[in-house]
C-alpha cells in the first residue's frame, strides 16, 4: 500500500522506517504498553480507595471523639485497631470446626466490646454498638485498600501480567464495594436504620399490630437476641430478634435453638425474615419466599437453625426482601420500608395455612437492628 | 439530554468511520494519493475513537436526605408527619410531643430514604 507513495522520496523512506519501526515497537513492547495503562487505570482505583479510606478513617475519629477521650488517644488508637485480625479456624480437620469459628467470634465480639468500652468510656450500651459498626466500616476499607495497594506494588515490582490483569479487572467491583460501605458509615454513626435491618423491623411490626411493647420484650434469650411472645390467630408466635435500637444483630441461631429446646421440641414451624441481595435487574425490594433459614452468618448460627430443625423435625421457612449491597448497608431505602406490610401479610398466610391454632412458631427476624428500637 | 448527544456522538463516530474507510480505500488504490491514505486514516481514527469513547464518570452526588415518618399512636386518626432526621431518632421511638389533632402521644414509625435508582434492565 505504501508503495502509492512517490518512491524514492525521503518523506516515503520515512514513512517506510516509522512504519517498521511501530510494527517491532508493538511487538516487543505492546503488552508493557498495554500493562503501563492498566497500571495507571489501577492507581486511579487506588487514589478512590485512599480518599475512601482517609475520610471513613477521620470519620471514625470525629465520632469516637464525642465520647469522652481526646483527639490524639482516639487517633493512635484507632489507628493500632485497624489492624486487628481474626485467623480463620483449621479445616483440614473439619470435625467440630463450627464449635472453633464460634468460639473464636465470641472472642473476637468480646475483645471488639473492650475496645469500644475503652475508646469511647461515655457511650450507652447501644451507642457502643453503633460505634462497633462504624469502626468496622473504617477496618473493611483500610483492608481493601491495603490488599490492592499490595497486588498493585507486587504486579509493578515483578512485572507480572497476571496479578496486574487480576487487580484491573476487579477493580470496578472492588471500588463498588467499598463505595457501598463508604456510603453507609453516615448512617452507622447516627444510628440510622440500614436496610438489613427489614427483618427485624418487620418481626416488630407483626408483634406490635398483635398487642406486643417495649416492655413485653424478652431479653437475652441469648447474646443480644431477645423475643416477644403473641398470640396470632390462635397460634403462640415467638417473635425473635436481636435487640436493639444498637447496631447488633446477635445470635439468633442460638436463640432459635434454646427456643426450641425450651419448648421440648414442640414448635411447628420456623419462619426467617432477612434482607437477601437482590440480582442486577431485579427491583429493589422484591420479596421471595422459601425454604431454609435465611442468615448470612460465617456459619455457626446458621447451623444452630438447622441442626436443631432437623433434630426436632420443625419445618423452616425463609421470606427475603431483595437489596443491593448498597442498600442493605446503607440507610433503609422507603421502596424496603413500603413492603414491610406485604411481608407481613405473607408471614401471616404461611402461619394460616401451613400451622393449626394452638401451634407455636417461632418468627425470627434476622439482621441490624441500628435505628429499630423495642 | 446527555442521553441524546451520546447517540449523536456515536452516529458522528460511525458516519466518519466509514467516510474514513472510503477515503483510505481510494488512497490504497492505484489512483489514490498517499496523502488521501493519511487522511483516511485520520478520519477513521477519529470516527472510532468517537464511536468506542465512554462517558466520563457522573460527579459525586450528595446523598439522599434521610427522613423521619411519625405516626400518632391513635389507630383512628391519620396524622402522620414527615421531618429531617435528627441524632437520637429511632423506629418506634416514643417521642415526647402529643399529637395535634387528638392529643394522644407520638411514635417514629419509620426511618429512610429515597434513592434515585437506574432504570431497570429487566424484561418483566
Amino acid at each position: 500500500m505504501l508503495m502509492q507513495i512517490p518512491e524514492g522520496t525521503e518523506l516515503n523512506q520515512i514513512i517506510n522506517l516509522a512504519f517498521f519501526v511501530f510494527i517491532v515497537l508493538m511487538s516487543l513492547y505492546g503488552q508493557r504498553i498495554q500493562m503501563w495503562q492498566w497500571l495507571k487505570q489501577i492507581e486511579g482505583g487506588l487514589a478512590e480507595l485512599k480518599r475512601m479510606r482517609e475520610e471513613s478513617r477521620s470519620t471514625s475519629i470525629e465520632t469516637f471523639e464525642r465520647y469522652g477521650r481526646p483527639h490524639e488517644e482516639v487517633e493512635s488508637d484507632i489507628d493500632r485497631w485497624l489492624d486487628f485480625f481474626t485467623i480463620m479456624p483449621v479445616d483440614l480437620d473439619p470435625a467440630g470446626v463450627l464449635q472453633r469459628l464460634e468460639h473464636l467470634l465470641n472472642e473476637r465480639r468480646d475483645r471488639f466490646g473492650e475496645f469500644i468500652a475503652e475508646l469511647a468510656p461515655d457511650a450507652q450500651e447501644a451507642e457502643r454498638q453503633n460505634l462497633e459498626n462504624v469502626l468496622e466500616v473504617t477496618q473493611v476499607l483500610d483492608l481493601i485498600y491495603r490488599i490492592v495497594r499490595h497486588f498493585y506494588i507486587l504486579g509493578k515490582r515483578t512485572g507480572s501480567t497476571l496479578i496486574i490483569m487480576q487487580v484491573h479487572m476487579q477493580m470496578p467491583e472492588l471500588l463498588r464495594i467499598a463505595k457501598a460501605y463508604y456510603d453507609a458509615q453516615e448512617a452507622f454513626a447516627d444510628g440510622k436504620p440500614i436496610g438489613d435491618g427489614v427483618g427485624p423491623l418487620v418481626v416488630t411490626r407483626l408483634a406490635h399490630e398483635y398487642g406486643a411493647t417495649a416492655e413485653s420484650y424478652v431479653h437475652d434469650v441469648a447474646r443480644e437476641v431477645g423475643y416477644y411472645e403473641v398470640k396470632v390467630e390462635g397460634r403462640i408466635v415467638y417473635a425473635l430478634r436481636a435487640t436493639g435500637p444498637g447496631g447488633t444483630v446477635g445470635k439468633p441461631g442460638f436463640a432459635v435453638k434454646r427456643i426450641i429446646e425450651d419448648n421440648n421440641g414442640k414448635i411447628a414451624r420456623i419462619i426467617t425474615v432477612d434482607a437477601a441481595l437482590k440480582l442486577e435487574g431485579e427491583d429493589l425490594g422484591r420479596i421471595s419466599e422459601g425454604i431454609g433459614a435465611a442468615i448470612g452468618d460465617p456459619g455457626p448460627e446458621k447451623h444452630a437453625i438447622e441442626e436443631t430443625a432437623t433434630q426436632h423435625n420443625v419445618p423452616l421457612e425463609a421470606i427475603v426482601v431483595k437489596q443491593d449491597e448498597a442498600a442493605a448497608i446503607g440507610v433503609m431505602d422507603k421502596k424496603v420500608v413500603d413492603v414491610i406490610p406485604e411481608v407481613i401479610e405473607r408471614i401471616k398466610a404461611a402461619i394460616r395455612k401451613r400451622t393449626e391454632p394452638g401451634d407455636r412458631v417461632i418468627l425470627a427476624g434476622i439482621g441490624n437492628t441500628i435505628g429499630i428500637g423495642l | 439530554m446527555v442521553y441524546m448527544m451520546g447517540i449523536a456522538s456515536k452516529f458522528v463516530g460511525l458516519l466518519l468511520s466509514g467516510a474514513g474507510a472510503v477515503i483510505l480505500t481510494y488512497g490504497m488504490s492505484k489512483e489514490g494519493d498517499w496523502m488521501l491514505y493519511v487522511v483516511g486514516l485520520f478520519v477513521m481514527s477519529l470516527g472510532l475513537s468517537l464511536l468506542t469513547a465512554r462517558r466520563q464518570p457522573t460527579e459525586i452526588h450528595p446523598p439522599p436526605p434521610t427522613v423521619t415518618e411519625i405516626h400518632c399512636d391513635n389507630s383512628e386518626c391519620d396524622f402522620r408527619e414527615i421531618r429531617d432526621f435528627q441524632r437520637g431518632d429511632y423506629v418506634l421511638k416514643k417521642l415526647p410531643a402529643k399529637c395535634p389533632r387528638c392529643g394522644r402521644p407520638l411514635t417514629i414509625h419509620a426511618i429512610y430514604v429515597t434513592r434515585e435508582q437506574a432504570p431497570s434492565t429487566a424484561a418483566s
